[in-house]
């Protein structure tokens, strides 16, 4: 029983963590239409600059700030791309995204750790305050809690804001907005710049609570966003009653545990992820059955 | 509603089903950064050493295998499981493995054991319940071969990863080294699998000598095309480990990644019986071999010294 909770405890922190780079893509990929390929580069971003930071002895809630804004400017410039040179949504991302490998590099080099005596998030005020003499694992569950929740709700806030729906807006129907006299670019960029600071926000949390940066973390997390925004969207998703931005963290809390789930399973380790695929397919495929029902 | 809740039991009796098993013994969670001859050999040799020490697996401890398929997020999730499960011990088999069980160890101070880490100093891997041991190449070595077999040449090429840390640091001492023994380095560094072969026709173009390997995952493991390539050029080409000279290197000196980790098995079994992990030094390998294969030295033309053909291992018997 103390394992089933304990597993339980560790799937949940990685979903929350990752929840956070869900809600970046859900952003590009499902409002605003952009399969935004800058999160492999920008991911890493937030990662690099957090590990230097912390390791020179910065307060590790500035490093966070300082990787958030890494990562905007990361979605300045894919955006600039896009929208000003009118580069390909796909391609302005890869720009991006292989620049940013050589950055990442020359940030932080290949491998980069934090020293155990650094300070993170979870070890150093305000944490230590608040949660006492609590086991790290609790610590890094209620803090990324109360994060991911945060992050949440200041969307939901935004996306009801004039700027929000125009975000949506721009997405849905651009035609529609331009006829409007509204530039849809600058939307865009916004949206872009929006998304890339989250991803990187997670890079940097990913960082904070692994206490390690290697240049290839960000390889995949792309497509395990999509892949959780889609199984979030599938899975929850019922007419409109649940918010995208519940979905995408229900997402991936979902896959994380998809994960775990085949790593407990105790197959062959190289059927990891053949079992990771299957998880999926039944989720996609019971979420699909139940959407008809309902229909 | 009815088929929701039937999946969320399902998915509570595995986790509590798993939970069952294997309860009061020891316990040692491995987790291997991917597929690779070179882990593998690290990760059955561990099992060996463990052995040769007393520790059978199945009567004296049980082993949770885990292979991270080169992706850190999962070796995270892998190595939190371990903790989970309260593992006697973790063992991270290369640097990421490695570095993912050390966090999962950060606060419930298990021990872990590290296998083929190239600078443990540099990724932080020196601090708290943690030892292992440390793969460094033997750059002197391979030069000294590379120069008994091909006496007139002048450069190497070399094709590493950017992002590996091990490769980077290795190219570095073959700089600093390759002077003494008159080669000139001519390296490219890639940062995908698919440059590789792009690299290795630039090389070939600039007349390079020969190749010679490091231990990097991406080039080793496209290593059969690079030999295609090679091979059609006449061009030699030293492995950095024996696998690497089975599959077609012309010779090579290297580590033999069994006996690192067998090595590391010995280490384990200290702790096992009752050793503190911080109270145990992290071991370097010094020991390696050289290793020739007779074939692939024919079809090239190449003169095989008898000092070298001595002592070295011939992997074609």
């Amino acid at each position: 029983m103390e394992r089933f909770i304990n597993l339980t405890v560790s799937v949940l922190t990685q979903g929350l963590i990752y929840s956070i780079l869900t809600y970046g893509v859900y952003i590009t990929y499902k409002i605003l239409d952009f399969p935004d390929l800058t999160v492999d580069g920008s991911f890493p971003l937030g990662a690099a600059v957090t590990a230097v930071l912390l390791d020179k002895g910065i307060d590790p809630w500035i490093v966070l700030l300082i990787a958030i804004a890494a990562g905007a400017a990361s979605g300045l410039m894919t955006g600039i791309i896009h929208v000003k040179f009118k580069v390909r949504d796909l391609l302005a991302g890869i720009i991006t995204m292989t620049a940013l490998f050589s950055i990442n590099l020359q940030i932080a080099g290949s491998n980069y750790s934090v020293a155990r005596t650094t300070p993170t998030i979870f070890t150093g005020f305000p944490a230590t305050v608040l949660l006492g003499t609590a086991p790290l694992p609790v610590k890094k569950l209620v803090i990324f809690f109360i994060i991911a929740l945060a992050i949440k709700l200041l969307l939901d806030l935004y996306f009801r804001t004039k700027a929000g729906l125009l975000l949506i807006a721009s997405g849905d129907n651009e035609m529609f907005v331009t006829s409007l006299a509204v530039d849809t670019g600058k939307a865009k960029i916004m949206g872009i710049v929006i998304s890339d600071a989250l991803v990187a926000l997670c890079g940097a949390l990913v960082c904070q609570e692994q206490r390690s940066f290697s240049a290839t973390m960000g390889t995949g997390q792309m497509v395990f966003a999509l892949a959780a925004v889609i199984i979030g969207l599938t899975l929850f998703k019922k007419a409109g009653s649940v918010k995208g931005t519940t979905c995408a963290l229900a997402g991936s809390v979902v896959y994380k545990a998809c994960i775990q789930l085949a790593i407990l399973f105790g197959l062959p380790a190289n059927l990891l992820k053949l079992v990771t695929a299957v998880l999926f397919l039944g989720i996609l495929i019971i979420g699909k059955s139940r959407e008809e029902r309902n229909a | 509603m009815k088929k929701y809740l039937s999946m969320v039991l399902a998915i509570i009796l595995i986790f509590a089903l798993s939970g069952c098993s294997g309860e009061k013994k020891v316990l040692i969670g491995l987790c291997q950064y991917g597929e690779h001859p070179s882990l593998d050999n690290c990760r059955l040799g561990f099992i060996e050493g463990l052995k040769e020490a007393g520790f059978s697996e199945g009567s004296d401890y049980s082993l949770d295998y885990q292979n991270g398929g080169f992706d850190d997020a999962v070796c995270t999730q892998i190595a939190q499981g371990f903790a989970a499960e309260g593992c006697t011990l973790m063992v991270g088999v290369a640097t990421n493995a490695a570095l993912a069980c050390y966090a999962a160890s950060e606060d419930n101070d298990t021990p872990v054991v590290f296998v083929a880490v190239s600078d443990p100093a540099g990724s932080k891997l020196t601090e708290g319940n943690i030892t292992g041991t440390c793969d460094k190449l033997p750059v002197a070595a391979q030069l000294e071969l590379i120069r008994m077999l091909q006496p007139d040449a002048e450069t190497i090429g070399i094709i590493y990863t950017v992002s590996e840390t091990n490769s980077v640091s290795t190219i570095k001492e073959y700089e600093k080294t390759a002077p003494a023994y008159g080669f000139r380095i001519e390296s490219i560094g890639v940062s995908a699998q698919s440059e590789v072969t792009l690299a290795v026709d630039t090389l070939i173009n600039k007349g390079v000598d020969c190749f010679s390997n490091l231990t990097d995952n991406n080039v080793v493991g496209v290593l059969d095309s690079i030999l295609e390539k090679t091979d059609a050029a006449s061009i030699p080409v030293y492995g950095s480990e024996v696998e690497q000279v089975k599959k077609g290197c012309a010779a090579g000196a290297g580590i033999d990644y069994y006996e690192l980790g067998k090595q590391t098995g010995r280490l384990a079994a200290r702790i096992l019986n009752g050793e503190k992990a911080e109270d145990i030094d992290f071991e370097t390998i010094e020991n390696y071999s050289v290793y020739i294969n007779p074939d692939k030295i024919t079809v090239l033309n190449m003169a095989l010294p008898d000092d070298v053909a001595q002592k070295a291992v011939d992997v074609t018997k």
